[in-house]
Formats: C-alpha cells, sequence, structure tokens
C-alpha cells in the first residue's frame, strides 16, 4: 500500500498507470480518504 | 570501440562491467543525471539495486535523465545491454517485454549456471546462437527478483519472434522463469536484457571466462 497527499487527485489514476503499478504485473486500486 | 556503462544511485556492477568492457575498447562510466551518450557506440545498464528499488526494481530508474537518452539510443539501432537490475529497468521503461518478479521461493540466490543462447532474432547474441546444438555459457546469477514472466500470447510472440536471447539450460533454471528464459530481446533485436551476469565471468580468477563472449558478441555488433 502507497498513502501519499496528492495535489492533483484527478491525476492519481495516471500516476498509478505510470509509476506506482506495473499494470502487466500489479492491479491497483485508489481509496481518497 | 566505446562503450558507456550506466550508473544509477544503488547500482553495484558497474565496477565490474566497465573492468569487462575495457577489456574490449574503452569503457565510460554514465551517470544516471546525464543525457549526453556522444561518442558511445554500445550501452551496458548494470546490475544493482538502482534508487534502492524502491516501488520496484527498476520503476524509478526508467525515469532517469540517462535512460530517456538510452530510449533515443536504442531507437536509432544502438546495442544495449541490460544485465540483472538493467533486464529490469529495460522491462520497466517497455524497451524490453515482459517484467521480472520475485524468485519462485521467495529466496535471493547465487549460483553458476549454464545459459544457452537463444535467440536469432537478436544481432547481440552473435555467433553464439549460431552453435548447433547450442553451445552453454557458465556464468552466475545472483538475484531476488529474477523470475522472468509475461503473458502467454506474449510468451507466444516473442519466441515465434526469436527474442528470447538466452535460456537457462535444461534443468538448471533457478527462479523458476516462463519456458526457462533467462534474456530477452526488443523486436529490433539491437536491445537485449538477462538475469545473469556476464561481467562477472570474464577472469579465470573467477571460474569462467564465459561472460566476455557475450560482450564480445555485442561488440561486433556495434563495431
Amino acid at each position: 500500500m502507497v498513502e501519499l497527499e496528492a495535489e492533483s487527485p484527478e491525476r492519481l489514476s495516471e500516476l498509478c498507470e505510470k509509476l506506482l503499478a506495473n499494470p502487466l504485473i500489479e492491479d491497483f486500486e485508489i481509496q481518497t480518504l | 570501440m566505446i562503450w558507456g556503462v550506466l550508473q544509477f544511485p544503488g547500482s553495484c556492477d558497474e565496477r565490474d562491467a566497465l573492468h569487462a568492457c575495457s577489456l574490449l575498447g574503452e569503457a565510460r562510466l554514465v551517470w544516471h543525471e546525464t543525457r549526453d551518450l556522444s561518442g558511445i557506440e554500445a550501452i551496458v545498464i548494470p546490475g544493482g539495486f538502482s534508487y534502492g528499488d524502491y516501488l520496484r526494481a527498476g520503476a524509478i530508474a526508467r525515469f532517469s535523465p540517462a535512460m530517456e537518452a538510452v530510449a533515443e539510443f536504442a531507437a536509432a539501432g544502438g546495442p544495449v545491454l541490460g544485465i540483472c537490475n538493467g533486464f529490469q529497468v529495460l522491462c520497466e521503461a517497455k524497451l524490453l517485454p515482459g517484467a521480472l518478479l520475485l524468485n519462485e521461493d521467495q529466496r535471493f540466490l547465487c549460483r553458476q549456471v549454464d545459459l544457452v543462447a537463444d535467440g536469432p532474432k537478436s544481432e547481440l547474441t552473435g555467433d553464439l546462437s549460431a552453435h548447433r546444438p547450442p553451445e552453454a555459457l557458465s556464468i552466475p546469477v545472483k538475484h531476488g527478483e529474477g523470475r522472468y514472466w509475461a503473458p502467454d500470447e506474449v510468451l507466444d510472440a516473442i519466441e515465434a519472434g526469436g527474442q528470447v536471447a538466452y535460456r537457462y539450460a535444461p534443468g538448471q533454471n533457478p527462479n523458476g522463469s516462463a519456458r526457462d528464459i533467462a534474456g530477452v530481446s526488443n523486436e529490433a533485436g539491437n536491445v537485449v536484457g538477462l538475469m545473469p551476469h556476464p561481467e562477472h565471468a570474464v577472469d579465470p580468477l573467477t571460474g569462467s571466462t564465459d561472460g566476455l563472449r557475450v560482450f564480445e558478441a555485442m561488440g561486433r555488433v556495434a563495431a
């Protein structure tokens, strides 16, 4: 799990696809707290 | 011939890679912050733990200025060899297909294995893949995340396309890699990644000089 403060929450999915997760081998789910 | 060996924070095999390259020509260290590859004719991305392997092995290194330059270098047909972490970086950068997962037994391993050049598509395996029956190279592996994986349709495609550059010899797959794959190339054949460490097998003192042949094959292509 990665917790972070996001200045642009609308770009979180893009951030996951480009860096935080490797979509080839990992799924991701975004939870806003 | 001028070789460039990348160094990221956390790299640990760049010195051995420099030594291997220096046996065949001039070898230059390329710091991760530079985009300047001028004069360099072949690139080696060495092993280690780039950027501490944070997120995933190779995940952050792919965004470095040096890797941006390597992507341009590769797109122009320049030869690129990624070793271990370098292989992981190339997969994360999408310059090579697939991914490297934790070893099947979840343990770091370090041992000598036999490797067979199997890549008719890759020029970087040179005449290593021309021998029939294939000639085994004795080269060490040392990694925790070296299990090559790709979806079955991708595996089928890279096998059909001759992009499997190296396989572990029968019965010697140390990490559960799919179809005994130890290294792959890109479609063009000028970018190759492998998990075993040819730079650690260039001196009789360490038990094998077979690794030098991997560099020699690359050098012949780049020359």
